[in-house]
């Protein structure tokens, strides 16, 4: 039964803020309605190391301070970090809509339903999108402001503070996926989604603390091997090499990846989760690239042979220094552009967020892979037969993509271009569910973290997914999920093997370029192996 | 009385206009920041479904048409019409549309009196039956406005509490001062429909009043309209203290947070903008941070603790 949370239950210490339990979480179509597992719990070890007492689950893992030294040093290093975030030297990247949202937010619940985590959770209160802004308004109010107790009763922003609800809140700006739904119904232009993002970056540029799949061995793996997957250049040359022959063994086509061509039209940014996850995506991007005569090039630089960015979800320097480093990688190479692809975050961070932060030389034209496929497939450069791929297929939309670029029609005129069971999610383009892996989520596999994210971030994307193959619910009709995206497969990955969607209903996900390389004529057999991995 | 109601009027007037004018100048004064833009941009050629110019290839070629007019009546009909609201939560729409078609409206009534009596020293009759047919539409529009801000701004004060404690979601976020403004406002706009319904249902003491204060001479005014306006002059002091400045924040939200599209291309005014912003210092604590460097000089550094020297 869901408890009521008050905002005051946040800083009381001790016990757990809200009791997960999967009874009340959103209902599951058939035959899911009871395939939900407990949330697996903590061991008492895992209890004593870090502290669990939002919702039992751990994405970070924060020890809770040992002395109440410890605690005053930590509340204050928070405290330090609060003020920077309102420094226009600091904080000049987001200051701005940042200010908007904590000023002239109403509070009027209108995002609560529109934040998939919220709803599927049960509309748990801790979860509501309005939460993490309203706890980091008070702290401002008592203790930065230091506004009198008397106006702090009169706009009820009392807040006491201790290491614990510090803690809480530095897990719970993990519980939002940015996917910024709740930002796209506000009628007043506040995005509570920002906040979460600029909570975890006072943890993370004052504190140094951060989930390590996404610091620790992700973005400052990234600076320093090459690749937040530790994929270092020699290790990429193996995995070119052995793309190549894939690639030979089931099309017949001798294809050469090109790395470092000087001068190339096209450098082609891959998430390296393509690289060792799911090869049949960059081989795709060969087969049709070479199909259609286009100069293209992948770097071997550090850094420039993974497109991923995390910075652009818990940090501004971490963000700018690969931005950085991914337009250096096409300066060295003097191509006349850089084309991201199918990874979401890679698309917003380069193309979009990285605009005003690469000037002169390196701002370097950037643009998507898909707008370039469409060109590919309208052109008739390459002969397509739609037939061969003649099974249900629908559309995720990233959210990075599609509601926070404005890409939703490319994909969608190829699909109904090959793909003749195409049909929609409901609801899809601008207005999509994310994909429950949202900002970082996906990479997040310690503790019981990606419980929660099958049972709740990604609950309603599972449901909107069944429903869209409501028709051909048999195993025996294979179907396929099109994911642009390389988080939203890893997050599609895991949901479908949590809730054994493969087996019971028979539907796979992918990348869009297989199911564009699926219909090539010249294929000797299907691209599309159906394989479960 | 008469005196110290007009002064109280002009200080009140010139108080909310300042204190907003302020607000709004802080809030366009904060640095350019990082583009955060959020889909459908209406000014966009394919706003209808949400689509931009990255749909097209090679979109730094290509034109990129905006339609500035359809944005700024898509953000303005929001005020008088909150669509999502409607949409998501029909009970509460139900109430806050007329609270807050009652500030709008009460607003433009006392603007629209300024107006009126300054027609009327002109030598124009604002009443039904003038023969001027311009005094006959300001009549009307006074009429209007007033029924509007005093039936929907009383409606709106009584829904609001009730909708606010019946909604968990509402009644956990309330704060005391929410229901102080529900009862104060709801007192400046029932003193208004008292005072039109028993006391001046042709509104002409507001609009003598607007006369005395055009041209400073305190006109005779039934007690009951000299204690609305008297609520009212409070009411605008008071409201630069509340999120009201919204109303126009949520414009620039919109403009210049939400649909700022603008590109970055080489040699433009904001690329040097942004150079100056890229050369401030940061303070931030965390290792990783390079705190002291500009933002520039962080982002060519690692970040990377220092490897360790061995001891030889």
């Amino acid at each position: 039964m869901i408890r009521k949370t008050r905002i005051k239950d946040f800083t009381k210490p001790g016990g757990q803020v809200a009791e997960l339990d999967a009874a009340d979480w959103m209902k599951l179509p058939a035959p899911y309605e009871r395939a939900d597992k407990p949330l697996r719990k903590l061991t008492d070890d895992q209890r004593k190391r870090m502290d669990a007492t939002l919702d039992g689950v751990v994405a970070i893992g924060i020890a809770p301070p040992a002395t109440p030294e410890e605690e005053k040093a930590f509340i204050d290093k928070f405290l330090a970090g609060v003020e920077k975030l309102f420094d226009a030297a600091d904080n000049w990247t987001f200051l701005q809509p940042l200010f908007h949202t904590l000023e002239y937010c109403v509070k009027c619940q209108i995002c609560s339903d529109a934040c998939p985590a919220y709803v599927a959770s049960g509309r748990q209160d801790i979860y509501r999108p309005t939460m993490r802004p309203e706890l980091l308004r008070r702290i401002i109010s008592t203790y930065v402001k230091k506004e009198h107790p008397l106006m702090r009763k009169f706009k009820a922003s009392d807040i006491e503070l201790n290491g614990q609800a510090l803690i809480r809140l530095a897990e719970l700006a993990y519980r939002c996926t940015l996917c910024r739904r709740c930002a796209q119904v506000c009628l007043l232009g506040c995005d509570n989604a920002l906040v979460s993002r600029e909570i975890r970056k006072i943890f993370s540029q004052q504190m140094g603390i951060a989930p390590k799949e996404v610091h620790e061995k992700g973005s400052a793996q990234q600076i320093k091997a090459g690749s937040s997957t530790g994929m270092t250049p020699p290790a990429l040359a193996d995995i070119l090499e052995f793309t190549e022959e894939e690639i030979e063994e089931k099309t017949g086509k001798k294809i050469k990846i090109p790395v470092d061509k000087k001068g190339a039209e096209i450098l082609l940014l891959h998430n390296a989760g393509e690289f060792l996850a799911w090869p049949e995506n960059l081989e795709a991007f060969a087969i049709l690239f070479d199909a259609a005569g286009i100069d293209w090039t992948l770097s071997s630089e550090l850094v420039g042979y993974d497109a991923v960015n995390y910075g652009v979800w818990y940090d501004d320097v971490q963000f700018t220094r690969i931005a950085l480093r991914h337009a250096q990688a096409a300066k060295n190479l003097g191509v006349k552009k850089i084309s991201l692809g199918e990874c979401g975050h890679a698309h917003k961070a380069m193309i979009v967020v990285a605009d005003r932060v690469l000037t002169g030389n390196l701002n370097i034209p950037r643009e998507s892979a898909i707008p370039l496929m469409e060109e590919i497939v309208m052109s008739g450069r390459i002969k397509l037969e739609p037939g061969r791929n003649n099974f249900p297929v629908t559309l995720h939309d990233p959210c990075n993509m599609v509601r926070l670029m404005g890409i939703v029609e490319p994909q969608r005129r190829i699909l109904r271009k090959i793909a003749p069971q195409f049909r929609e999610m409901t609801p899809h383009g601008v207005e999509n569910y994310c994909c429950g892996g949202g900002s970082g989520f996906a990479i997040i596999q310690s503790n019981n973290f990606p419980d929660w994210r099958s049972s709740v971030s990604g609950r309603m994307k599972l449901k909107q997914t069944l429903e869209a193959f409501a028709d051909k619910p048999s195993a025996d009709v294979k179907k396929y999920v099109c994911a642009p995206c390389s988080n939203c497969k890893g997050q599609y990955r895991e949901l479908f093997n949590y809730y054994d969607v493969w087996e019971k209903s028979g539907i796979f996900y992918g990348g869009l370029v297989e199911l564009i390389v699926n219909a090539m004529a010249d294929l000797r057999q299907p691209f599309i192996q159906w394989e479960w991995h | 009385m008469g005196t110290f109601l007009i002064v109280l009027t002009y200080i009140a007037y010139v108080f909310i206009v300042a204190v907003y004018a302020i607000k709004v100048r802080k809030w366009i004064k904060l640095p350019t920041h990082i583009r955060w833009d959020l889909y459908p941009v209406i000014h966009e050629e394919q706003y209808r479904y949400g689509g931009s110019y990255y749909e097209k290839p090679e979109w730094w070629m290509q034109p990129r048409p905006k339609n500035t007019g359809r944005s700024f009546w898509y953000a303005l009909k929001d005020n008088f019409y909150m669509g999502e609201y409607f949409k998501r939560n029909p009970l509460y729409w139900l109430f806050l549309l007329p609270w807050h078609l009652g500030f709008i409206f009460i607003i433009l009534f006392h603007i629209t009196c300024f107006f009126a009596a300054a027609a009327m020293v002109g030598g124009v009759t604002i009443s039904a039956t003038s023969s001027q047919p311009g005094g006959q539409i300001v009549y009307g529009l006074l009429m209007v406005f007033a029924v509007i801000a005093f039936i929907g701004g009383t409606f709106g004060c009584i829904g609001m509490p009730v909708i606010r404690l019946v909604d968990r979601g509402l009644r956990s976020y309330a704060m005391p001062m929410n229901y102080f403004n529900y009862v104060f406002f709801l007192i400046v706009y029932a003193s208004g429909l008292y005072s039109w319904l028993a006391l001046d249902p042709t509104l002409a003491e507001y609009r003598m009043y607007w006369v005395g204060l055009i041209t400073l001479t305190p006109p005779e005014l039934n007690p009951g309209t000299i204690f609305h306006i008297l609520l009212f002059d409070i009411f605008l002091i008071y409201l630069p203290f509340t999120r009201s400045t919204h109303y126009i924040t949520r414009f620039l939200a919109y403009f210049k947070i939400r649909w700022d599209d603008e590109p970055n291309f080489r040699g433009s005014e904001l690329e040097k903008k942004l150079n100056m912003l890229l050369e401030q210092k940061l303070s931030w604590d965390a290792p990783h941070m390079s705190k002291g460097k500009n933002w520039g000089e962080a982002a060519v550094s690692s970040g990377l603790p220092e490897p360790k020297k061995d001891n030889v």
